[in-house]
């Protein structure tokens, strides 16, 4: 058992904890919508169906998968869910995937994007901050990001749209791009600096904090002393040894903070009309659109866990002490091995 | 004897006087340092005139002026009229009953469940401790929006103690989280033992010793569930998966906003967005007085 297994196993692990929750999701998101109160009916057909007979109501029934007991039902979904097919909008009658697929794309790059800026900046600002401990600067600052991380972020979106596209007549208000101009970069990057904004604006404090916390807590270390009587300066220090000290923590923070992220590129994607899946399952909620709200909710499962496993192999490679700990797993399994 | 007594004990020094120290009584402006009080004048403010709405309006708020659409404000409409014809200096005040008991009322569902998973995940032995967090790990990687999202449209019409009680059913994760590590480390001190020893029962060790010793650690959480349920609301309501907009509130007021943009009418967007920022802010420097500040030694750069 060499340590490439080793590895391989840790993978293959957790790809099994992947599938278990996936799994586990989906049921849970399958009875919901079974148990909720809008009929599936109502929203497929609208209105015509108070008009329609008792059989046809029933063949409706049938044509959509409806007349089965549940469990049938959720078995006949996933095994149609292994082939791609994961069954008709109700909204738009057409499969879902159709509809959600060019969605996913424009998601991930407002996700994506602001993600890295709200990151990079965090780390800097928590480094300008710490620098400057209890000066006014960072008193202010402090009050600064509090207040903007605390102002509710569709308001702020709202606020800016009415300042920026309507008055000042700067930048377009809603969309990812205009009619037409699909494959325009320019355009596409005109209609992302608004949602990029309120993006990193009603999430950058909450992270900065946590990190300036962190790099407070390192300078009370002892290795500072000897790194200033080496004669290294201040930046130098914080970039060359803080820095890396709290690079871990940094990382899982990274980690878990996707689903915290996600759930603001809905928000933003909501007040912006920009077309993603954030703005899409706020309206398939509205509709009661339940197979496309599965999807949603399946996809956005998908991505918080692929982030977070992402994240997790980075730190293991960057953290010393963790690739520590996967030796003496090592050796522990080598010795296991060979008393088998 | 007492006289020869007190003859031995002579007292020594030029002007000897005894020192009585002086009962340093602060003055009331020391007192009040430091102390958010600026904040509890306009929270005070804010909640007196919601409670007295009824003699502030000087309109219905629930009417409709058909009149006077989109009117900026003036002297009759003090905070002008929205798309709806509605005089939203009224609103204002009623709007503001709604969303501040909302956001008491999830933040007393939020404590509660918050408290009680906490502790019991906190006393239980391992392997049931690792299952609950384990859980509430999980919860808590689902993006609140779509847990949100799914909830609302399972309940499907909501009112004030509805939608309350979706916002406090997904929001007492990290509550939970800090409740039980506060009380893993408190429940291996001697005097829990010694009540476990007399037989008190996990009720009572809960809400004799747990709790007591807990608040100071949650508190700064608990007073900023208000504000972030608040927050909350109104973005479910601005969502339109929230309140209706006939059940007046700071939210379902900003479900206009997307309206207002299109005739660029400001202050449909702005005042009752003001107010709800203005309390949310005003809630969260209270609660963070209460912030536990962990001593910091000098830093050594």
């Amino acid at each position: 058992m060499d340590r490439r297994t080793v590895i391989l196993k840790k993978l293959l692990t957790r790809l099994m904890g992947f599938i278990a929750a996936m799994l586990l999701l989906s049921i849970i998101v399958f009875y919901i919508a079974r148990l909720a109160p809008g009929d599936p009916l109502q929203s497929f057909y609208g209105d015509a169906v108070e008009s329609m007979t008792t059989q046809e109501l029933q063949e409706a029934r049938k044509r959509l998968g409806l007349d089965a007991p549940n469990h049938i039902q959720y078995i006949r979904w996933i095994t149609n869910a292994f082939h791609g097919e994961f069954g008709l909008s109700l909204k738009y009658k057409i499969p879902v995937m159709e509809v959600v697929s060019p969605l996913i794309g424009n998601t991930l790059i407002l996700g994506g994007i602001s993600y890295l800026v709200v990151f990079i900046f965090a780390i800097l600002l928590a480094i300008s901050c710490a620098l400057f401990e209890d000066t006014l600067f960072d008193r202010i600052i402090c009050k600064v990001g509090t207040a903007a991380y605390y102002i509710p972020a569709f308001w702020l979106g709202v606020v800016l749209v009415l300042i920026f596209s309507i008055n000042l007549n700067w930048l377009p208000s809603s969309g990812a791009y205009d009619f037409g101009k699909s494959g325009d970069l320019l355009n596409r990057l005109e209609h992302l600096v608004l949602p990029l904004i309120v993006m990193v604006l009603s999430h950058l404090w909450y992270y900065a904090y946590m990190f300036r916390n962190k790099l407070l807590d390192e300078f009370r270390k002892d290795y500072i002393i000897l790194a200033k009587t080496k004669g290294l300066k201040k930046v130098e220090i914080i970039v060359k040894h803080c820095l890396r000290n709290i690079a871990p923590t940094i990382i899982s923070i990274m980690a878990i903070s996707s689903p915290h992220i996600l759930s603001g590129t809905y928000i933003a994607e909501a007040v912006f009309n920009y077309p993603g899946i954030g703005a899409l399952s706020v309206e398939s909620a509205k509709y009661h659109d339940y197979n496309l709200l599965m999807l949603l909710v399946l996809i956005t499962g998908v991505l918080v866990i692929i982030s977070s496993i992402i994240a997790q192999s980075i730190n293991e490679m960057i953290d010393p002490m963790l690739k520590e700990q996967e030796a003496a797993t090592w050796k522990k399994a080598t010795k296991n091995s060979s008393s088998w | 004897m007492e006289e020869s007594n007190e003859e031995q004990f002579i007292m020594v020094g030029a002007n000897y006087k005894e020192h009585i120290p002086k009962e340093k009584i602060p003055s009331f402006s020391k007192r009040l340092k430091g102390k958010p009080i600026i904040s509890v004048i306009v929270l005070a403010a804010i909640v007196l005139c919601c409670i007295f709405a009824g003699d502030l309006i000087n309109h219905d708020p629930s009417s409709f002026y058909l009149k006077n659409l989109n009117e900026p404000p003036n002297s009759e409409f003090y905070f002008g009229t929205d798309s709806l014809g509605r005089d939203i200096y009224s609103m204002i005040w009623y709007g503001g009953r709604a969303s501040i008991i909302i956001g008491i009322l999830s933040m007393v569902i939020i404590t509660v469940i918050g408290v009680t998973y906490g502790c019991i995940s906190g006393t239980a032995n391992a392997k049931i401790d690792a299952a609950m967090m384990r859980a509430v790990e999980i919860l808590n990687s689902i993006p609140s929006l779509l847990l949100l999202l799914l909830l609302v449209s399972i309940i499907g019409k909501q009112d004030i103690l509805k939608i309350s009680f979706i916002i406090g059913v997904t929001g007492w994760f990290a509550l939970a989280r800090i409740v039980r590590s506060e009380v893993r480390q408190i429940r291996n001190y001697e005097y829990v033992l010694a009540a476990r020893c007399m037989g008190a029962n996990f009720l009572h060790v809960m809400y004799r010793h747990l709790i007591p010793n807990v608040v100071s650690a949650i508190l700064f959480v608990v007073i900023s569930s208000i504000s972030t349920s608040m927050a909350m609301e109104s973005t479910l309501s601005f969502l339109g998966l929230g309140l209706p907009i006939d059940v007046i509130s700071w939210g379902s007021m900003l479900s206009l906003a997307n309206r207002a943009l299109l005739s660029n009418t400001w202050w449909v967007i702005i005042i009752p967005g003001v107010f709800l920022v203005i309390t949310l802010l005003v809630i969260t420097n209270i609660g963070n007085y209460f912030r536990k500040e962990t001593n910091r030694r000098a830093s050594n750069l």
